[in-house]
């Protein structure tokens, strides 16, 4: 039953450009030439006769097949008072064809030079359309905007009630427009339907259609749907619904079944030139952040020169005052005893700057670390390390309790050694009031095959944006509570350099206020 | 809407016993009595077009039952008052008025289309259309046929205008255009739909007894009834209301009126 009508609109727009308010001039102009052709024909003048046939041509011209089918009509009727009663009064001759030829003439050339200016007309608004779409969806909106000018654009094309353009591949997370503007999307819709089926569908009256959800129009038309999915070469974009009262030519579906396709190729560049502007846009952050890190990294190299020159220079100047005391006069042997004892000290110092400088070195260089690897004892090298620190550092209560669990440890004694200094050494420098110092070791809970060192402490903590580059070179956190903390910067850097060398990592949990802990993580 | 189509069964064979039981009436009473049976077998079958028409348009038996049996019983007592005056056509008039009102009152109807349209073009449209028709066929008829035009009695044409305009287009209006083209406008394509109804309609008129049986008038009434139907027919699928349509029926009838052989 669905067929095309001889010509039921090809494109809305163009039945609508029909002479509408020239009806009653068309009818008289017909009159008048109808007239004039009998005439004509009366008084023997037959080139004359079909004269008639231009208000229809005119009426074609200017209104399609639809108002040069009605003004042939109404041209063949009034010819057929001439003709009829001459058939009836004469018999059927000669001329009775002629007069039937004349009567039947209007009406099929009405129809014919209608059809033809229909389908020009069509085309011709079916390429503006897709020209249309085209800018439409190469504009610089978002997706969304651009969408919402489109499915105007394809409501104005095709003379629509309605269009919903659904695009993504679910209907939950699908982006829904709709000319004119609609607030909701049911989930029951005949395009809800084909965006989950991926098939076309074409209803003669979705309000009546059980299949569907009813759709808003419930007046003394039908409300035709037309719903087609969108898709590309790379799969179902979405879908085109379009509600039209009083039905779709097959021009029109064609002209929808186009601006489908164009859709799609739209959609598609849109979505590429979105998703690389969001590129670039990711590349410029990270190269602004690449900047400001390397800024960051030469302003505590800068700081770093400066620190390691303090921390040269005040062993250096204790080492060269009590040398010259020493050899400038003759001191008490007591007195000489406990300046060679700062003098030791002080070497002691300047050699564990040295050897951090080194430690330095060898990082900034990229040589790999040579491991002498032997079995450790990770419960004796904890209690050395808690008897060393709590001999020195009185204010601090230091906790450390054996784990009978604990699994052999093949490790660098020295570099193990280091870390656990340098992790214990920090968590007594950043608790400057005192404060608790806990050692644990055991199996990690949440790395199979890993042995846990942890030291954590009540100090001042870390805030959350210095966490993820407190591990990093040169870098020092101060505050006004640890504006007096001594240190090169170089400590944590060689605890994560050393855990990486032995296959491990080391990670860090941290509170401003409330604390720190530290978690050396070794293969066992 | 479920299919209205058992329940049209029905009111066909309750319309055939009325009609047939008003032809009987007719054919044994004498005088008024024969009268009466004449104007109730008329006043079934267009009350029973007009019911069929309530019956596709709302769907439900609770729902068009009691307004088409109102309908109906107006029909009757119309058809019975006209028997006897020519002013008892006057009652015919009262069923548009009826059908405006049960269009306000009912959204079921206004979705086959009873209601005005938006706006006066189609009706223009409309009354151009019947009144072209109905000269094309008074001097059609006239010139071809040798038919006579005139009014030889105003008081009986104004009762057979006053029929045309409460029963005859209106039935026609109302179930062929109003309930069937629009019921199958819904599901089809304008042309299918257009054709269906308009082929109901020139049956409808080619089965009524008040056609003459002559061959140039059945083929008359075939060629003018097809185009007054696609022209209802498009006038209503434009305007979305039964008006235009009514008043070019109306229009064309009360041309035809206006033959005497």
């Amino acid at each position: 039953m669905r067929r095309a009508g001889p010509r039921e609109d090809s494109v809305a727009s163009a039945a609508s450009s029909g002479p509408s308010g020239r009806t009653v001039a068309v009818i008289a102009v017909v009159l008048a030439a109808v007239t004039a052709g009998s005439a004509a024909d009366a008084l023997g003048l037959s080139p004359l006769r079909h004269f008639y046939l231009l208000p229809v041509l005119w009426a074609a011209l200017a209104g399609g097949a639809r108002w040069g089918g009605l003004t042939g009509l109404i041209a063949g009727l009034l010819q057929a008072l001439v003709v009829l009663p001459g058939i009836e009064w004469f018999g059927f001759g000669p001329e009775s064809l002629d007069g039937l030829l004349s009567m039947i003439t209007p009406l099929s050339f009405g129809l014919l030079v209608g059809r033809l200016v229909d389908e020009s007309r069509a085309r011709d608004i079916r390429l503006r359309a897709v020209l249309d779409l085209q800018r439409s969806l190469n504009r610089d909106l978002a997706l969304e905007d651009r969408l919402r000018l489109a499915a105007e654009q394809v409501r104005v094309a095709l003379g629509a009630i309605r269009v919903s353009l659904v695009i993504g591949d679910a209907v939950e997370s699908a982006i829904v427009v709709t000319a004119p503007v609609a607030l909701d999307f049911d989930h029951g819709s005949a395009a809800a339907w084909t965006l989950c089926t991926g098939r076309a569908i074409y209803a003669d009256d979705l309000h009546g259609d059980g299949r569907f959800a009813p759709c808003s129009g419930d007046g003394p038309f039908p409300v035709r749907g037309l719903v087609l999915p969108i898709e590309s070469g790379s799969g179902r974009l979405g879908v085109l619904a379009v509600e039209r009262a009083k039905g779709f030519s097959w021009a029109m579906r064609d002209g929808a079944r186009q601006m489908a396709v164009h859709l799609a190729l739209g959609v598609e560049n849109a979505r590429l030139t979105l998703r690389q502007r969001h590129f670039a846009d990711e590349l410029e952050a990270k190269v602004a952040e690449a900047t400001d890190r390397l800024a960051d990294l030469d302003r505590a190299k800068s700081e770093f020169v400066s620190v390691v020159a303090h921390e040269l220079r005040t062993p250096l100047t204790a080492l060269q005052g009590f040398s010259e005391l020493l050899l400038a006069r003759a001191v008490p042997p007591e007195r000489a005893s406990r300046f060679v004892r700062h003098l030791h000290t002080e070497a002691q110092r300047l050699g564990r700057i040295v050897g951090e400088l080194l430690d330095l070195s060898r990082i900034e260089s990229g040589g790999t670390l040579v491991l002498h690897r032997e079995a450790i004892d990770v419960n004796e090298l904890l209690e050395r390390n808690a008897e060393l620190f709590a001999a020195q550092h009185r204010d601090h209560r230091f906790e450390w309790t054996p784990c009978l669990g604990v699994p052999a440890l093949e490790a660098d004694r020295d570099a193990v050694d280091r870390m656990l200094k340098n992790l214990i050494s920090n968590a007594v420098k950043y608790s400057p009031g005192g404060g608790r110092v806990a050692l644990t070791a055991g199996p990690s809970d949440d790395h199979a095959d890993m042995l846990e060192l942890a030291v954590e402490d009540d100090g001042v903590g870390i805030a959350a944006r210095d966490l993820p580059r407190i591990f990093d070179k040169y870098v020092r956190i101060t505050s006004p509570e640890t504006a007096m903390v001594r240190g090169l910067g170089l400590g944590l850097a060689l605890v994560r350099t050393l855990a990486e060398a032995h296959g491990g990592m080391v990670e860090v949990e941290s509170l401003p206020g409330k604390g720190s802990r530290f978690r050396v993580l070794l293969p066992v | 809407m479920p299919e209205p189509w058992p329940a049209v069964v029905r009111a066909g064979i309750a319309v055939m016993a009325a009609c047939s039981a008003g032809l009987l009436v007719q054919a044994l009473g004498r005088g008024w009595l024969s009268s009466v049976g004449h104007a109730l077998a008329s006043a079934a079958v267009h009350g029973g077009l007009l019911a069929i028409g309530w019956i596709v348009a709302v769907g439900h038996p609770p729902r068009w039952r009691k307004g088409a049996l109102w309908l109906a019983g107006i029909l009757a007592l119309a058809s019975v008052a006209s028997r006897f005056t020519p002013w008892g056509s006057l009652l015919y008039l009262a069923l548009p008025i009826l059908f405006l009102r049960a269009g306000a009152r009912h959204a079921a109807l206004r979705w086959v289309g009873v209601g005005l349209p938006a706006e006066l073009r189609p009706v223009a449209l409309g009354l151009a259309a019947g009144a072209f028709l109905g000269a094309h066929l008074l001097v059609s008829a006239s010139m071809t046929l040798g038919y006579g035009i005139r009014i030889v009695n105003p008081g009986q044409y104004l009762a057979a205008a006053a029929y045309d305009l409460g029963a005859n287009a209106l039935s026609a209006e109302w179930l062929f255009r109003g309930a069937l083209f629009s019921h199958w406008w819904r599901r089809w394509e304008f042309w299918p739909a257009a054709s269906a109804s308009t082929g109901l309609v020139v049956l409808r008129y080619l089965l009524d007894p008040a056609l003459p049986g002559t061959i140039e008038v059945r083929a008359g009434a075939v060629f003018y009834m097809t185009l007054l139907g696609f022209c209802s027919c498009a006038l209503r699928a434009s305007s979305g209301s039964l008006l235009p349509g009514y008043l070019a029926t109306t229009a064309f009838f009360l041309a035809y009126r206006m033959l005497i052989q």
